[in-house]
């Protein structure tokens, strides 16, 4: 379900993170559902036990998922389609900063780029220019 | 606790410094991966935790206490040559095993046996260095060790094998086990480890978790209008391991705070600054470069 890359020089536990956030925006995983255990997940992706478990535990700091013991882990329910709204905007955050990075590192100013985006935005987004 | 605690370990051969005032701790439940290039003192370093040989000083304990014989009951060791019998059958190692150590798990041991695909009637003389390497891997996995030291662990397995091994560790330390391992394949290490310590003549020049040295060791990179400045006042940062300048690219290698690094050469007037990301070869090899040869050669280039 998810896919790490362990030779970057990301973090696992950060490339996890922006996995599972992803997997709830997109629905992959629903609200309430239950999550692997740190030890199938670790087993699954082979990677280190205690870096599924940090980023289990970051996860539920930003009260993406929750844990009760003895039961595992389960993506919170409730305000689900908040939560998800929040770690999609996370991960779309994340992809954008990238991109602008690297537009700046290829030497095109700030400018070129703010037509580059509206082009995406006219493409992705064509609702919205129909209704403006 | 820490279950494996090397205190100021120094081991000399003679005149030879084979390890100089090492610390280094591991807990239960974790893996430390130990890298270092041939000689750096990785293996002596296994000999004096495992009371194999003197320390000339320092201590080592494994679950708060001296190493004593009976360590040896939850402890596994493999060493880099195997310490196996020629003449006696794969099958003769397991049946050892098990009459020697009450933990021997017999279930585990067969299924282990398979994994690995050995023959328990084949004599060791007849195996490959690899089948001897997989024999010795089941040897210590079957007794359920809380405590496990392997010195390259997957020497002389095909790529499939090697997986299993990995398999085998991080099922070890979901299962609280300590594990203490030595590789010179940096992708094992970066999948099974969560921790890494790297020796360098005998001497600890680089500990810490992985994804938190992932996350600290970037490269600043600059890219000026002309021929790139020297940094004055970031040479002897802190925060700087080395600086390389070669024509208009000024590279800046960060142990910390890429960002605050990025944001203080902008006073140079770059046209671009970038912050790039390190694997752990990278951060492996940074730390076992000889900075100031590495950084003069770069600055005669």
């Amino acid at each position: 379900m998810f896919t790490v890359d362990p030779r970057s020089g990301i973090p696992l536990y950060l490339q996890l993170i922006d996995q599972i956030k992803r997997a709830v925006a997109l629905g992959t995983l629903a609200s309430g559902e239950q999550l692997p255990t740190v030890k199938a997940l670790a087993l699954d992706l082979t990677i280190n036990p205690n870096t599924v478990a940090r980023a289990y535990r970051e996860l539920e700091r930003d009260r993406v998922i929750e844990t009760s013991p003895g039961r595992g882990s389960f993506v919170r329910s409730g305000d689900a389609p908040a939560e998800a709204r929040r770690a999609g905007v996370d991960v779309a955050e994340g992809v954008l900063s990238d991109a602008v990075r690297e537009s700046r590192a290829l030497g095109l100013d700030a400018r070129i780029l703010t037509t580059l985006f509206e082009r995406a935005l006219a493409r992705w987004y064509p609702e919205e220019r129909d209704s403006t | 606790m820490n279950a494996i605690a090397i205190t100021n370990l120094t081991k000399r051969y003679g005149a030879q410094l084979a390890v100089d005032d090492l610390s280094l701790a591991v807990d239960a439940g974790s893996v430390c991966g130990l890298l270092g290039p041939n000689g750096a003192g990785k293996s002596t370093t296994f000999k004096c935790l495992l009371a194999l040989d003197q320390p000339t000083s320092g201590t080592v304990a494994v679950d708060g206490a001296p190493v004593a014989p009976s360590t040896f009951e939850y402890l596994a060791y493999v060493p880099e040559t195997s310490a196996l019998l020629e003449k006696y059958s794969v099958g003769d190692h397991l049946e050892a095993t098990r009459r020697t150590y009450a933990s021997f798990d017999a279930a585990r041991a067969a299924e282990l046996a398979a994994t690995f695909k050995l023959d328990s009637k084949k004599r060791i003389g007849k195996l490959s260095k690899g089948q001897r390497t997989a024999v010795a891997l089941v040897l210590a996995f079957a007794i359920r060790p809380r405590v496990l030291v392997l010195d390259e662990p997957a020497s002389g397995l095909d790529p499939i094998f090697q997986r299993a091994v990995l398999d085998l560790i991080i099922d070890a330390a979901a299962g609280g086990a300590c594990v203490l391992f030595s590789s010179h394949q940096i992708g094992q290490v970066e999948r099974a480890a969560d921790s890494i310590a790297v020796l360098k003549g005998g001497k600890l020049v680089l500990r810490g978790e992985i994804d938190d040295l992932k996350g600290d060791e970037k490269i600043v990179e600059a890219i000026f209008p002309s021929d790139a400045p020297s940094p004055n006042g970031l040479a002897s940062d802190p925060r700087v391991r080395r600086i390389e300048r070669a024509g208009r690219i000024l590279r800046l290698h960060v142990r910390s705070d890429a960002a605050g690094v990025a944001h203080e050469l902008a006073s140079f007037e770059p046209r671009t600054v970038d912050v790039l990301d390190l694997g752990l070869e990278d951060i492996f090899l940074g730390a076992v470069s000889d900075d100031a040869a590495y950084s003069s050669a770069k600055d005669r280039a």
